[in-house]
This record gives structure tokens, sequence and C-alpha cells, in this order.
């Protein structure tokens, strides 16, 4: 699993780090920084989702 | 109190939000306008002030600012130019959220959060022997504005100046007065303001400190540093942002728990859950009710064509409701919510950019609150009358067992 950050859409809701800390995290504006370049390690998988879901702007995109 | 449902007339395609029935209650008139009459117009004003209510149309007009501008020149609240950068457009918006966005970003931030813990307590303290408080006047007003005093370096006896200007320009006289006379206290309230803030950025440019202000006479913006004006600009807008939505969110939140008593005790048995309710509360009250736009170029939705010039309320509460968005359950709180893409704050480039600030006040304010008095009611007899726009409850008298009294 990978996880695409559209830079462009992300304003900051901030409801990805909200909701799954250990994959999501804030840069110095608030906007969204995917913690895994690559894979994301299978434990982190369901809050990848979770995560992923919850953004407001369809800016996060799951790629299995 | 009427029907908040009667404020939308499907057969004439109006409706009404700014009625005090539908800001006690909105939940019904949102339900109507979305399934009867997605695209409404504002009743009273010519045809072209459009209400858009449904999730999607919501997310489609805060996404486009090339369709749904922010240029809002038209809205006169007592200021001499747009505000910064709320009315400024992309791509100049970018510019300003670049350098403001890091000063309120959630890691900057968090340093507030002993001082906030500190000052929530300080406030409960005031009035917890008591056993009773009116949370509007004790709690929800002077918490906001002692966080911003403290945030921008200014001096606690200001407060009250502060709660003066921010209502005589968000609703002069309580909010019953004649247009002309509420635009003249506006800009009387405006001179005052830009005079106050004028001198302390003086000051800040000559002396600054690690406060917010001072980093703005410091911050720069395509490689020059801000002008009095724009600094001014934004303070104004400061004011306007961080006080009275800060407030009424917290009296729509409290006013819940305090009438669920079940939702109530949730918190109380596991503080973990208050950033979830947090987030549930912002949705389900949706404190500011609507943002405004203008058409920037011709556009059509469900069958209305909209002009260059048009105003578009776009009802955020209404998006943060529906059903195809939430689930059947939409109008029902619900903590453990998997999904809530809500637009409490708004949603695309001009999102709120004092939301991470208000999370913190907000979390640290049911934290605390709960902790020290958790169980609390509404006082018998009080009916509770919420603002139109931004929905405060202007008396909120709540009764609980003293504490701390032997």
């Amino acid at each position: 699993m990978r996880i695409i950050l559209d830079e462009e859409a992300c304003v900051g809701h901030g409801r990805c780090y909200a909701v799954a800390p250990d994959v999501y995290d804030a840069d110095d504006q608030g906007h969204c920084v995917v913690r895994f370049a690559g894979e994301v390690p299978a434990e982190h998988a369901d809050a990848a989702r979770t995560g992923a879901n919850n953004c407001p702007e369809a800016a996060l995109t799951i790629e299995d | 109190m009427s029907d908040p449902a009667a404020a939308v007339r499907p057969e004439s395609r109006e409706a009404n939000p700014y009625l005090p029935e539908v800001a006690a209650d909105p939940v019904p008139f949102y339900e109507r306008l979305r399934t009867e009459c997605p695209i409404a117009n504002m009743e009273g004003m010519p045809s072209g002030t459009h209400i858009i209510s449904r999730y999607d149309d919501v997310k489609f007009a805060l996404r486009h600012p090339e369709i749904f501008s922010s240029d809002l020149v038209a809205v006169d609240i007592g200021q001499d130019r747009p505000l910064i950068p709320l009315q400024v457009d992309p791509p100049e918006h970018a510019k300003y959220r670049r350098i403001m966005d890091p000063t309120l970003g959630p890691k900057e931030i968090a340093y507030l959060e002993p001082t906030t813990r500190v000052l929530v307590n300080e406030i409960i303290d005031r009035f917890v022997a008591r056993g009773e408080c009116n949370f509007h006047d004790e709690f929800s007003v002077p918490l906001p504005c002692t966080v911003f005093l403290t945030l921008c370096g200014l001096p606690m006896d200001k407060l009250e100046t502060f709660l003066e200007w921010k209502d005589n320009i968000i609703r002069p006289g309580g909010g019953f007065l004649e247009p002309e006379e509420a635009n003249r206290i506006r800009h009387e309230t405006g001179k005052e303001l830009y005079a106050y803030f004028d001198g302390v950025i003086e000051d800040r440019m000559a002396n600054p400190g690690d406060d917010l202000l001072s980093r703005f006479t410091q911050a720069e913006i395509d490689g020059r540093r801000m002008s009095k004006d724009e600094m001014l600009d934004i303070s104004f807008l400061f004011i306007l942002g961080g006080l009275d939505t800060v407030t009424s969110t917290l009296d729509c939140s409290i006013a819940y728990l305090a009438q669920h008593a079940d939702r109530r005790r949730q918190l109380v048995e596991d503080p973990s859950l208050v950033p979830a309710a947090v987030e549930e509360l912002l949705r389900l009250h949706t404190p500011v009710m609507q943002v405004l736009r203008v058409v920037a170029q011709e556009h059509e939705m469900h069958g209305v064509a909209m002009h260059p010039g048009d105003i578009v309320m776009v009802m955020l509460g209404s998006a943060d409701t529906d059903p195809d968005e939430f689930g059947a359950d939409a109008g029902i709180g619900d903590f453990g919510r998997d999904v809530n893409r809500h637009f409490a704050f708004g949603g695309g480039p001009h999102r709120c950019l004092g939301s991470h600030l208000a999370r913190l006040e907000l979390q640290i304010a049911l934290e605390e609150w709960h902790r020290r008095i958790p169980e609390y009611a509404v006082a018998d007899g009080a009916t509770l009358d919420y603002s139109p726009g931004i929905r405060e409850i202007g008396n909120l008298p709540l009764v609980f067992s003293p504490v701390g009294v032997a």
C-alpha cells in the first residue's frame, strides 16, 4: 500500500493527523505530511485508510 | 417559536437563514433547503443572492475560488480595505497564507497549551463555588479574548475594550439597529481599532518580541516586509475571527452537552474522546452557519443561472448535516463517527487560519470543564436564544453542584 498526497488540494484541515497520527503528520503550516514515503507497513494500513477517508478535500489517495 | 423549516419557501424558491428560530434549530431548515430548494434566493433580496446547501455543492463552491470569489468589497463591516487574507483571492491569497499559517500552525501553537489550561482553570475558579454561572458571559466570552491577548502580547486590562470592539463590529447594538446606525458604529469602532493597532505595530516594529504581532513585523512576503496597512488589515480580521467564533462554538457545545446527559457522561468517563467530540460538535452545530462568496464568472447550478456580481451564501451548516455525506444519523451527535469530513472551518484555500488555535482552546475547555464540573444543566425556565449567522447563545445560565465549598 502507498499513500499519494495531492499537495495542491491539502489546505490543512488536519483531520488525517488527528485520526491517524502514526501515519500522518503536520508541517509548519498545518498541512499534511505522510510519514511513509514508500510502502506503508501492514500494521498501519487501517489507520492510513481512516486518515485518507477523513480528508474533506480528497487530497489523500490510497494505492493498493 | 415558529417552525424553522417554514423559513424555506420552495414555491417562490426563497429562504431566510437569518431568523431566530432557524439559528436555534437549523437542522430542519437545512434539510428542507437541500431536498426541496437546493439553490434558494435570499428572501427579501433581489434575485441573484443564492443560498447553496448540499454537501457536494458547498464543497464545489469552497474549492473553486475562480468561480466563487472572496473579493467581497461589497461587504462593509467598518474595514478600510479588504481583510487580509479573507477577502483576497488566489494567487495573492497564497502569499499571505504562506507566512501567516505557520504562525498559527498546530506545532507552533502547542506552546500555548499549558497557559490556556491555566487560563481556563482561573476562569472556572471565579464561579465554581457558586454552583451556577452564566456560561456565555463568564466563560465563553472571556476565554478566547484572554488567549488572544496572550498570543499577541497585549495587556489583560484591554479585555473589556476588545470585547466592546468585537461586539460593535459583529453585532452593533446587539444586532437590532437600523442598518445606517449599525454601519456608523462599525466605522467608528473600526477607526478606534486601527488607531490602537497602529500604535502597537509601531511599537513592535521598533521593539520586536516573540508575540504574533512582532512576528508579522519581521515576516517577508515576495522578498519584502509587510506594510503597516497589511498588518492592520490582518489584525482587524484576527479580532473578528478569533473571538466570536470560539465563543459561539463553546456556547453551542456546552448547551448541547448540558441537554444530552449520555454524551456528557461519555466525556467525563473517557476524556480521550474530547478531540473527536470537538469535531462532532463543530459538525453538528456548525456555529458559523455560512460564508459569503461573490460570483466571478457565469455559472449554473441545478438549473439556476449565476452571474458575475451575484452574492452566494455557502451554507456550511447544511453541508455538515447532509445525510448524503454523513448518513441517516447526520442530525445526531456521535463521538465515535468513523468519517467526519465537516466544513465547520470552511474548506478550499480560505479554510480557517485559526482552526488549530480554536481546536486547542475548545479541547482544553471541554477537558477542564468536565474534570471540574462533570454534572450540570441549563437553569430551569431559561430559554436559549441563538443569534443568527454566528450562533452564540447570549444568555446561557447553568446550574451544577457547588465545588470546593466545605
